[in-house]
């Protein structure tokens, strides 16, 4: 990595030393003079008619200064174009247990709780609906009167002659796998202080996508977007909970406003999980077709999501899980129904490895029963299956760099596969998988022609430069990506790199934390913002010197006149002269995906491409208590292409902390419900793992050095996470012999797996039942 | 209600604050003193982000009485770092990446500082033991062990003056 | 989310603080570690008009430990100094393994012994928020009617969830209990009372001061089961303890008892008679681990289902009993 001076280096990040004194501020750190509390009254009910709020007795209450109901601010929004259905209080209709009914804003805490209970709701119950499959029969009482059936969409994509290849295939293999609603948990709950002042609106947000919370709050505030200014100070967590318009956000804006004073509104940790919008229940119903030599024929899946009372990014998660059935392995014919259903429980979201998931679940494990019944080893069965890149998948996804197979190899070589699958003892195990992700999506979801992300540089006399960036650090490192390409594209230490982040006033538009894009789409605006900066200092060295710009060339912070004269001069010194030659020094970049990696022409299509896949192959060695079933996870092995690690520290603890994610949702995590409530919305009883379930993880980098990332790179922060859970689910086969096709897999599922495996032994050896 | 007027020892420093008797430690360190690095992540006291020490043990502020604790000494995170110069486990979370969102990081550094205190050379299992009141989101804990292993080396071939533990 | 008023009392005396307690009454409850009382306050589950902090009664701190008495133990010593105390470790491994297993480290660094002994009974439908309650109108152990667990039943089935007390339990511990009326000592299995919603037998003006255990379950074999999503952090989903005394391989005594399954700690009766006198056998460890899953009766009070729950009672009484008793024959 010689090429480089602070790409490829272990660097810290750079708001480290803020984050281990305690003195960086998060959203409810920060405080206003003459600040109000916001609490919001949330419905008990899942599904009702609000026939009548009176909120006298509230307003009357000393202390409180703005109450707000739906009526008040009905514009609609979401963070869908095809979705706005949300509003900021409820107008009509309560759709889920947690819903939003009103909010005040008081003095303190305590009168706005006791404001809270003197607000008077009529309601009108309706029939609820909160089963998956269920909620399709609906005849009536939708929970959306506009989406017939309590269906929000659905998609029917068909690439092939799948019912040909499946007639024709040596196996054919089907296996239904459920996998339940996980949420995202940052150990933040979400926070939003607002202000109202001179016209003006000033909203600092716990949020992953500050421009969609300006365009919101624009519509819902019936404001225009130069009278909003939103900011984002530290995130305490993302993994998705963050990346769309979340409630609290619109209605401090809207209190605030009410109120003419700031309006600070911070979830309690169940109200976190009311707003959730984490990764939906899903069924997903697979069935494959394979030759006997183990070459993938055919893929068929249908799959019900569950995405509960709104619209949200559900579309978009419905349409991952089937397109990224594609861009792994070498499909040649591929069918996908889905159905992304509404029912009377918190609305579901983006959540790390957003919709591909429980599809790499449901894809994974029953790769490896087919590999079974075919008696080929199951890291065998994947090599038989990979892509030949660059191609183009036949559902229209463009692969132009692909490190699985050796991520394959390295993961297989680390965990010594070969002297273990199949020959521990019993009641131990390893299991094998792969998956992948978007590095960005190639098509914005506000469906607009403008770049992606722009970037702005501005130099100073003095060589320092600022950064002005409108991507969202939440703890991922992004800030720190960043500030390491623009100093090594322009050759100077990073220390002279400032950074100004996140602040629709100040910063040029980014899309936003989501979909791993920020390093590949930020990253190559930074690259070219840099380059437009040493063009122009180039140009003004040319004056000075009075030789042709195409002479002159700049290496590691240093410029030269290339034909003899010897002229050479430092970054700061050439910053100074551009500044004496044009009054000031600043460039642009920006960022748009390519045309070609935009996917097809089909209904839905859009969901899908990026401009790169990232890929990750793990393996999962158990040990499986056979009497208890409990299952402890001895090691994981994870191998992960993100095409150039730019810096290795954050790869690796993005990579490490993703399959420990899934690893959660594999073995413990799970939403529980009884009649639409949430039973466990607590940290106490949503079971994230702590240190004593956490596995060492052995964490390899496989870099690909894809020919479009910034300096190669591509996204390292999800496609690790949907490998992980197969990984495990395989292990445990391997353990003791029983398939587990529902999550979590718990202790309880594995027990009774293993009784009926008895059972069934018994009666086969002519044993009693 | 009425407040009382409390005294306080934290991070050295003496505090006179009318309090009323349900304020928390928590909410009186970032509402009266404005010491935000203590965190609050849930509240049913299971996720360890508000965590300080108390005489030098962790405890976490989100169940503590304010006044309650007024004759006991009391460290938050910003009592870590001494004249502005981290510490080397404050520095082992910056360069082997054991502070990613940074929420957690607050009460495991105090863990941890507690831990080595006692135990300068305390082994994978026993840090994961030690740190497991402590929920992190983000790190699947592994960079904070090589955090705090950061620290044990760092600490292990000090100059001999330097003061034993974190400090 | 701060907590409802209250006064703050801060005694610093025993008697101090019964006067407090007989002159709140019923409006007065006892604070020490706060773990338990303070999440529970927050979501609206106590409203007392006081609190009376018992952090200030030093004499109730500390361990201590002769042949002849026994162990004695004050209530205001943490978790955290049990699980450590090389004395309790050495004499009554059983109670210093349950105390190494609650909560987690910071929890234990202040959750005291007389807490845990006194801790509110659990359920998924109490352990909620008052808002959470109110959508399904609240339980028959707070503000409702129903219990959501046992529908039509006027039982609370909310559970016993502290380790320490089966443990105890197992070594004939005595409660030390201070009142007005002064101070008396009652034998652990007769504190509790196996009812979800009147836990125990503690006035509203008594003070747990302690425990002792007799000299005589000094140094019996003992091990505590403890079941749970997350190793740390969570509540019993169902525990096990067991102290026995072994005699050349011969069973001399053999004491069982559960939590987190009934609204009480209960003390397995029927496990003395199917092991003492007996030589290790397979047989006599399957009977006391039948006698075990006669008295555990878990419902849906948690995120485990009961059937798994009473699964695993079986198996951690198999293999306790197994690893104390076959060990102690020779045998493996």
């Amino acid at each position: 990595m010689a090429e480089f001076s602070v790409i490829g280096k272990r660097l810290p990040m750079v708001d480290a030393p803020e984050k281990v004194t305690g003195a960086g501020l998060y959203t409810d750190d920060l405080a206003l003079p003459g600040m109000l509390v916001g609490k919001i009254l949330h419905s008990p009910h899942p599904h009702a008619r609000i026939r009548r709020i009176d909120t006298s007795k509230a307003e009357a209450l000393p202390g409180v200064r703005a109450v707000v109901t739906g009526r008040e601010f009905p514009n609609k929004y979401g963070i869908l174009p095809i979705g706005h259905d949300e509003t900021a209080f409820a107008v009509d209709k309560v759709r889920y247990i947690g819903d939003n009914v009103a909010g005040v804003a008081a003095e303190s805490e305590e009168a706005a709780r006791q404001a809270l209970a003197l607000i008077e709701v009529d309601y009108e119950i309706l029939p609820a609906w909160f089963d998956a499959e269920e909620t399709m029969k609906a005849e009536s009482n939708w929970i959306h009167d506009e989406k017939p059936h309590n269906i929000e969409k659905e998609y029917h994509h068909n690439f092939g002659d799948v019912e040909a290849a499946l007639a024709a295939a040596d196996v054919v293999r089907s296996e239904r796998f459920v996998c339940p609603e996980v949420t995202h948990a940052a150990m933040e709950p979400h926070s939003t202080l607002a202000t109202y002042e001179g016209g003006r609106v000033t909203v600092w947000s716990s949020t992953q996508v500050p421009y969609y919370l300006h365009r919101t709050l624009s519509n819902v505030l019936a404001m225009p977007m130069e009278q909003i200014r939103v900011i984002k100070p530290l995130i305490g967590g993302g993994f998705g909970g963050k990346s769309e318009v979340c409630p609290l956000e619109v209605q401090a804006a809207c209190l605030a406003r009410k109120a003419g004073a700031p309006v600070k509104i911070t979830y309690t940790r169940e109200e976190v999980f009311y707003a959730h919008r984490g990764r939906p229940q899903q069924i997903v119903e697979l069935t494959m077709g394979a030759t006997r030599d183990g070459r993938i024929t055919a893929v068929k899946a249908r799959i019900v999501q569950d995405g509960g009372a709104f619209c949200g990014y559900g579309p978009v998660t419905i349409l991952y899980s089937g397109a990224l059935l594609g861009a792994m392995y070498d499909i040649p014919n591929l069918q996908f129904d889905g159905y992304r259903v509404l029912t009377n429980k918190p609305a579901c979201g983006a959540m790390r490895g957003h919709g591909t998931v429980n599809t790499r679940f449901a894809f994974e494990s029953l790769l490896d029963m087919v590999a079974e019944e075919l008696k080929i080893d199951p890291v065998e069965i994947r090599r038989r299956n990979l892509l030949k890149p660059p191609c183009l998948t036949v559902n229209q996804l463009r692969v132009t760099s692909y490190g699985y197979p050796e991520c394959i190899e390295k993961v297989a070589a680390r965990a010594r596969w070969t002297e273990k699958k199949g020959k521990l003892p019993f009641g131990r195990g390893m299991g094998f998988a792969g998956s992948h992700y978007v590095s960005g999506a190639a098509n914005a979801i506000n469906r607009s022609e403008m770049p992606h992300t722009t970037i702005n540089l501005r130099a100073e006399a003095d060589g320092t430069v600022t950064l002005f960036t409108g991507a969202s650090e939440i703890g991922q490192g992004s800030d720190t990506i960043q500030v390491q390409l623009v100093a090594e594209e322009l050759g100077i230490d990073l220390e002279r790199v400032k950074l100004v982040a996140a602040d629709t006033d100040r910063t040029p538009i980014d899309l936003g934390s989501y979909s791993s894009r920020v390093t590949f789409m930020a990253g190559n605006a930074c690259l070219e913002a840099a380059r437009n900066l040493k063009k122009k200092m180039c140009e003004a060295l040319a004056k000075r010197w009075g030789v042709p710009v195409e002479e002159l060339e700049s290496r590691r912070g240093r410029f030269y006149h290339r034909n003899g004269t010897g002229k050479s001069m430092s970054f700061e010194e050439a910053a100074a002269v551009s500044i004496e030659e044009f009054g000031a020094l600043e460039a642009t970049g920006a960022y748009s995906p390519p045309k070609e990696a935009q996917g097809g022409k089909f209904k839905g299509a859009g969901v899908g491409p990026s401009p790169s896949y990232s890929y990750s192959a793990q393996a999962v060695e158990v040990t499986v208590d056979p009497e208890t079933g409990q299952v402890k996870v001895d090691r994981i092995t994870v191998a992960h292409d993100c095409g150039r690690a730019l810096n290795p520290i954050t790869v690796e603890g993005q990579v490490i902390g993703s399959v420990w994610m899934g690893l959660g949702q594999a073995v413990q995590e799970e939403m529980l419900y009884n009649q639409g409530r949430i039973m466990n919305p607590s940290m106490l009883e949503y079971k994230v793992p702590s240190t004593l379930e956490s596995p060492p993880v052995d964490c390899l980098i496989v870099e690909s050095i894809d020919p479009e990332g910034p300096l190669g790179a591509k996204e390292a922060g999800e496609g690790s996470l949907a490998a992980t859970i197969p990984a495990l689910a395989n292990a445990v086969y391997d353990a003791v012999g029983v398939r587990i096709t529902s999550l979590p897999i718990t202790p309880e599922k594995i027990l009774r797996a293993l009784r009926e495996k008895e059972k069934k032994k018994a009666a086969g050896n002519g044993g009693a039942p | 209600m009425t407040k009382e007027s409390i005294q306080l020892k934290v991070n050295g420093q003496r505090y006179d604050v009318a309090v009323p008797p349900n304020k928390l430690l928590l909410d009186l360190l970032r509402e009266d003193l404005r010491l935000t690095g203590s965190k609050r992540g849930c509240d049913d006291s299971s996720c360890g982000c508000c965590t300080v020490l108390v005489d030098g043990v962790p405890q976490l502020s989100c169940v503590m009485l304010a006044a309650s604790y007024q004759d006991v000494e009391i460290t938050t995170i910003e009592g870590v770092a001494r004249n502005g110069e981290l510490t080397p486990l404050q520095e082992g979370f910056c360069v082997e990446g054991g502070a990613q969102c940074g929420f957690c990081t607050p009460g495991i550094i105090l863990v941890a500082k507690a831990l080595l205190e006692r135990n300068p050379n305390p082994t994978r299992e026993e840090m994961a033991a030690a740190l497991s009141g402590n929920l992190c989101r983000c790190t699947g804990y592994e960079q904070i062990y090589l955090s705090i292993e950061h620290a044990i080396k760092k600490l292990q071939t000090a100059p001999l003056e330097a003061v034993p533990g974190d400090d | 989310m701060s907590l409802p008023p209250f006064a703050l009392l801060r005694p610093r005396a025993l008697e101090e603080a019964l006067g407090h307690l007989a002159q709140h009454g019923s409006e007065a409850m006892i604070i020490a570690g706060g773990t338990d009382v303070v999440p529970n306050l927050r979501a609206g589950l106590f409203a007392p008009r006081a609190l009376v902090d018992i952090k200030g009664l030093t004499d109730l701190k500390g361990i201590s430990f002769d042949a002849e008495s026994g162990l004695r133990i004050g209530a205001l010593t943490t978790l955290t100094e049990i699980a450590e105390s090389p004395i309790v470790r050495e004499h009554y491994s059983v109670l210093a393994e349950a105390a190494a297993t609650v909560a987690s480290p910071v929890l234990r660094n202040m959750g005291t012994l007389g807490g845990n002994l006194c801790l509110e009974t659990r359920c998924l439908w109490y352990n909620q928020s008052y808002t959470w309650r109110s959508s399904c109108g609240f339980c028959l152990k707070k503000d409702g009617d129903v219990c959501h667990v046992a529908p039509g039943g006027q039982r609370c089935w909310a559970v016993w969830s502290s380790d320490t007390a089966p443990a105890l339990l197992t070594l004939e511990a005595e409660l030390g209990i201070a009142s007005p009326r002064g101070a008396r000592w009652l034998p652990l299995d007769q504190f509790y009372k196996n009812d979800g919603m009147d836990r125990m037998r503690l006035a509203k003006d008594e003070i747990v001061t302690g425990v002792r255990v007799p000299a005589r379950t000094a140094g019996l074999r003992g091990s505590y089961s403890k079941l749970r999503v997350r190793n740390a952090i969570d509540y019993p989903l169902a525990g096990l303890a067991v102290a026995m005394k072994l005699e050349d391989g011969v069973c001399r005594s053999a004491c069982v008892a559960l939590t987190g399954v009934n609204p009480a700690p209960l003390l397995v009766r029927d496990v003395p008679k199917a092991l003492e006198g007996q030589r290790y056998s397979a047989e006599r460890v399957e009977e006391a681990a039948q006698a075990v899953i006669r008295t555990g009766k878990p419902l849906k009070t948690s995120v485990s289902t009961p059937e798994y729950r009473r699964d695993i009672l079986r198996v951690f009484a198999r293999r306790a009993l197994t690893r104390l008793w076959a060990n102690g024959s020779g045998k493996h």
